[in-house]
């Protein structure tokens, strides 16, 4: 069973780095439509190429997939040879800076020729020098040097030769400067060290809205999964009992029905009967910061949505299983003991009924991540799926991946749980 | 002779339509599904002469109205036609695949994407099937994760990369039934290789790919056709989904899931109709397609 499970785990690792892969190389195949998203439709060329270059964007796909992966401070290390480190600000927004020998931090900018210092103390009081003697000679009489400049980038400057730049600044938008260097590299911790990078739609880093995101979606799941289980492996045992009576035929058919209708039109039903007919629910989620538990009638609409669509499918697989072990010799076995007709189901038949849907169950996470996206569109609900939908309509990569990184972990961990608890249920396989 | 075959083979074709009436016949389920799937596959292939308007023109002097004896269903934000968009929707879905600049192919967009699947995944499953090794388990590793990604999100990742049009619609829904139908494929195929008359098609030194294609493939129509036409539902249902989402056809096309999610806000404002009709619309078509594929799956395992 040991292998069996350490299989599964490689597996599981190949297809991350597989599925890693392919969103990355599909999500960032058309770097040039990011640009036009952040500076508006009217930028020039090279107002465009500046902003490529800045993000790291004209590297090659494999260098930028490593930098993504596992960062490139290492990198941006030997280069500059000082520490860098991450600092957040108390707004939110995360700043790296070289650390100087006395344990202050360092960063730099270029005004005309002189290599202008900014320090920032411990107590957080920051004072401005020339810092002229950190530049380093290089072939044909030119110097340059390599430091952190104040967008987060290790940069390359090169003293007399500096290019034009567009540059964020926050609270006033794309602005003009000149001073900029020849060449960046936009600094990431990479993800699996827990630093997707910045949003580009809101310049803050993606790990901070997403982790709320993230809380908000698990609350409605949760929710959803808490009320479907029970009630659905019920209804799939009340209909598998007796196959092809009426309850039996309303039960499977209406199941069917409400789990093939999409989300958005069970979505728009609900909140026709419930906020626009009978008046008793709000239509739309109107939550802003506030977390779901705190106006839970809130939840009401988006998490029956769930329910209905959810119910459906359980309810089909518990009731085959259940007809299908009713059927088995062993229960007309337990019948024909003279076994009373309650023991013989809730001893017998119900156990052994119930291992196909568990299992089965777990792989159906992946429909529930896509049922959630399309509920939080529905209701306004600020979960990570409707994270998602706005970083895919902005283009918004480094959110996209990163969401899209958690969506695909938790479908494939489910699996993997899944695949344990099988091997756990089945003997076949714990004693191969 | 050739007379003769083509006698047998009218009889063999009349018989199984016949065998398809049956089973509709005995069905109720089935019966049901199957009505209200021709519903709205002959509004959709006669929508012209349906209604008086096209789904584009817009009555500014009345919108977001109930339903009238002009306008049968009510008229949306820009005072279009309901019903008219409705059945030019409908269109899209079954019946036409409008391609940019003006080209339109038959076949619904749903339909092609079905289609471009069942190509691409049926050669995968023949090729991993029937060669196996390495090259089957390269195959196969390869849907598997495509498999681990959740649908949803390879239709944001898809569009969010080529842009929305009915074309990359059709490109997003093959993408995502491709793997279903070549594990399908593969196993038809790892259980039709065993069988006599491919040893006897190998001893004869037929290559590789005809055997796939000429002896294995057709053999494997029965599970594909049932599986198939679920896809089709599925399908529909992904083109609501991705139109809702606003990445399915391009604005002013009429387009079921787009029209929910224009339709979505005036609710609350007491205006439903235009959101309801689409939501309507979806839901019957894909319960109708899945009550048919349930009803002739049922019967025709009944007397098996």
């Amino acid at each position: 069973m040991l292998v069996f499970i350490l299989r599964r785990f490689v597996l599981l690792f190949l297809t991350m780095v597989l599925v890693s892969i392919a969103v990355f190389v599909i999500a960032e195949s058309s770097p040039g439509n990011i640009a036009k998203n952040v500076l508006g439709a009217f930028i020039t060329p090279e107002q465009e190429a500046s902003f490529i270059i800045q993000n790291g964007l004209d590297k090659p796909m494999h260098k930028r997939y490593l930098y993504w992966v596992i960062g490139n401070d290492r990198i941006a290390l030997k280069k500059i040879g000082m520490p860098l480190k991450k600092i957040t600000t108390r707004k939110g927004f995360e700043e790296w800076w070289a650390v100087k020998k006395d344990g202050s931090l360092l960063r730099w900018k270029v005004e005309k020729n002189d290599l202008i210092a900014i320090n920032r103390l411990p107590d957080g009081t920051r004072k401005d020098y020339k810092d002229n003697d950190r530049w380093q000679t290089i072939g044909n009489g030119k110097k340059e040097f390599w430091g952190v400049d104040t967008q987060n980038h290790a940069v390359r400057w090169v003293k007399g030769d500096t290019e034009k730049v567009w540059a964020f600044v926050t609270g006033k938008g794309w602005m003009e400067s000149s001073g900029g260097p020849k060449e960046y590299i936009p600094l990431k911790k990479g993800i699996i060290r827990g630093d997707p990078g910045i949003s580009f739609r809101t310049g803050r880093p993606v790990s901070k809205s997403l982790f709320i995101r993230l809380r908000n979606s698990i609350v409605l799941a949760a929710s959803a999964f808490v009320i479907v289980m029970p009630l659905a492996l019920l209804l799939g045992m009340i209909a598998g009992l007796e196959e092809g009576s009426v309850k039996d035929r309303v039960l499977s058919i209406g199941g069917m029905m409400f789990s093939v209708v999409p989300e958005f039109a069970t979505g728009i039903f609900l909140t026709l009967i419930f906020s626009v007919w009978l008046d008793w629910l709000p239509g739309a989620a109107v939550l802003g910061a506030s977390a779901p538990w705190e106006k839970p009638v809130m939840l009401v609409l988006p998490v029956l949505t769930l329910t209905l669509i959810e119910l459906g499918y359980v309810l089909r697989i518990t009731r085959s299983s259940m007809v299908e072990v009713m059927k088995s010799p062993y229960i007309r076995t337990a019948f024909l003991k003279g076994l009373p007709y309650r023991q013989v189901i809730m001893k017998h038949a119900v156990r052994n009924a119930l291992i196909a849907p568990i299992t089965v169950i777990m792989l159906h996470v992946n429909w529930l991540l896509g049922g959630i996206v399309i509920v939080e569109v529905v209701f306004g609900y600020p979960g990570l799926g409707a994270y998602l939908l706005d970083s895919a309509l902005y283009k918004d990569f480094n959110a996209l991946e990163a969401g899209a990184m958690i969506m695909v972990t938790a479908a494939v961990g489910t699996q993997l749980i899944a695949d344990i608890i099988y091997t756990f249920l089945n003997p076949r396989i714990r004693y191969a | 002779m050739p007379d003769a075959i083509t006698t047998d083979s009218t009889a063999k074709k009349k018989g199984r339509l016949k065998e398809i009436l049956s089973i509709l016949l005995s069905s109720k389920t089935a019966m049901v599904g199957f009505v209200i799937v021709m519903f709205w596959v002959s509004v959709a292939v006669f929508a012209p002469y349906l209604t008086q308007y096209t789904p584009y023109e817009q009555d500014w002097k009345a919108p977001n109205q109930g339903p009238t004896a002009q306008h049968i269903l009510g008229t949306d934000e820009l005072g279009r036609d309901l019903w008219a968009r409705l059945i030019y929707g409908a269109r899209v879905v079954l019946v036409v695949l409008p391609v940019p600049e003006k080209i339109v192919l038959p076949g619904g967009t749903a339909v092609w994407g079905v289609v471009i699947a069942l190509v691409i995944g049926a050669s995968l499953g023949l090729i991993g099937g029937y060669k196996g090794g390495w090259i089957d388990e390269i195959v196969m590793r390869l849907l598997d994760a495509m498999m681990a990604i959740p649908v949803i999100l390879l239709y944001l990742i898809i569009v969010a990369a080529i842009g929305a049009s009915a074309i990359n619609v059709v490109i997003a829904i093959a993408i995502v039934g491709v793997p279903g139908i070549a594990r399908l494929v593969r196993s038809l195929t790892l259980d039709i290789k065993t069988r006599e008359y491919i040893r006897a098609a190998e001893t004869r030194g037929v290559s590789a790919w005809f055997i796939m294609f000429a002896d294995i493939l057709p053999n494997t129509r029965g599970p594909i056709i049932i599986d198939a036409m679920l896809r089709v539902g599925y399908a529909i249902f992904a083109m609501g989904t991705l139109g809702f989402l606003g990445l399915g056809m391009p604005p002013p096309s009429p387009d079921w899931g787009s029209m929910v999610a224009k339709g979505r806000t005036f609710i609350l404002m007491g205006s439903p109709w235009a959101a309801l009709w689409p939501s309507i619309a979806i839901a019957s078509l894909v319960v109708g397609l899945n009550l048919l594929a349930d009803g002739i799956r049922e019967e025709s395992s009944r007397y098996r």
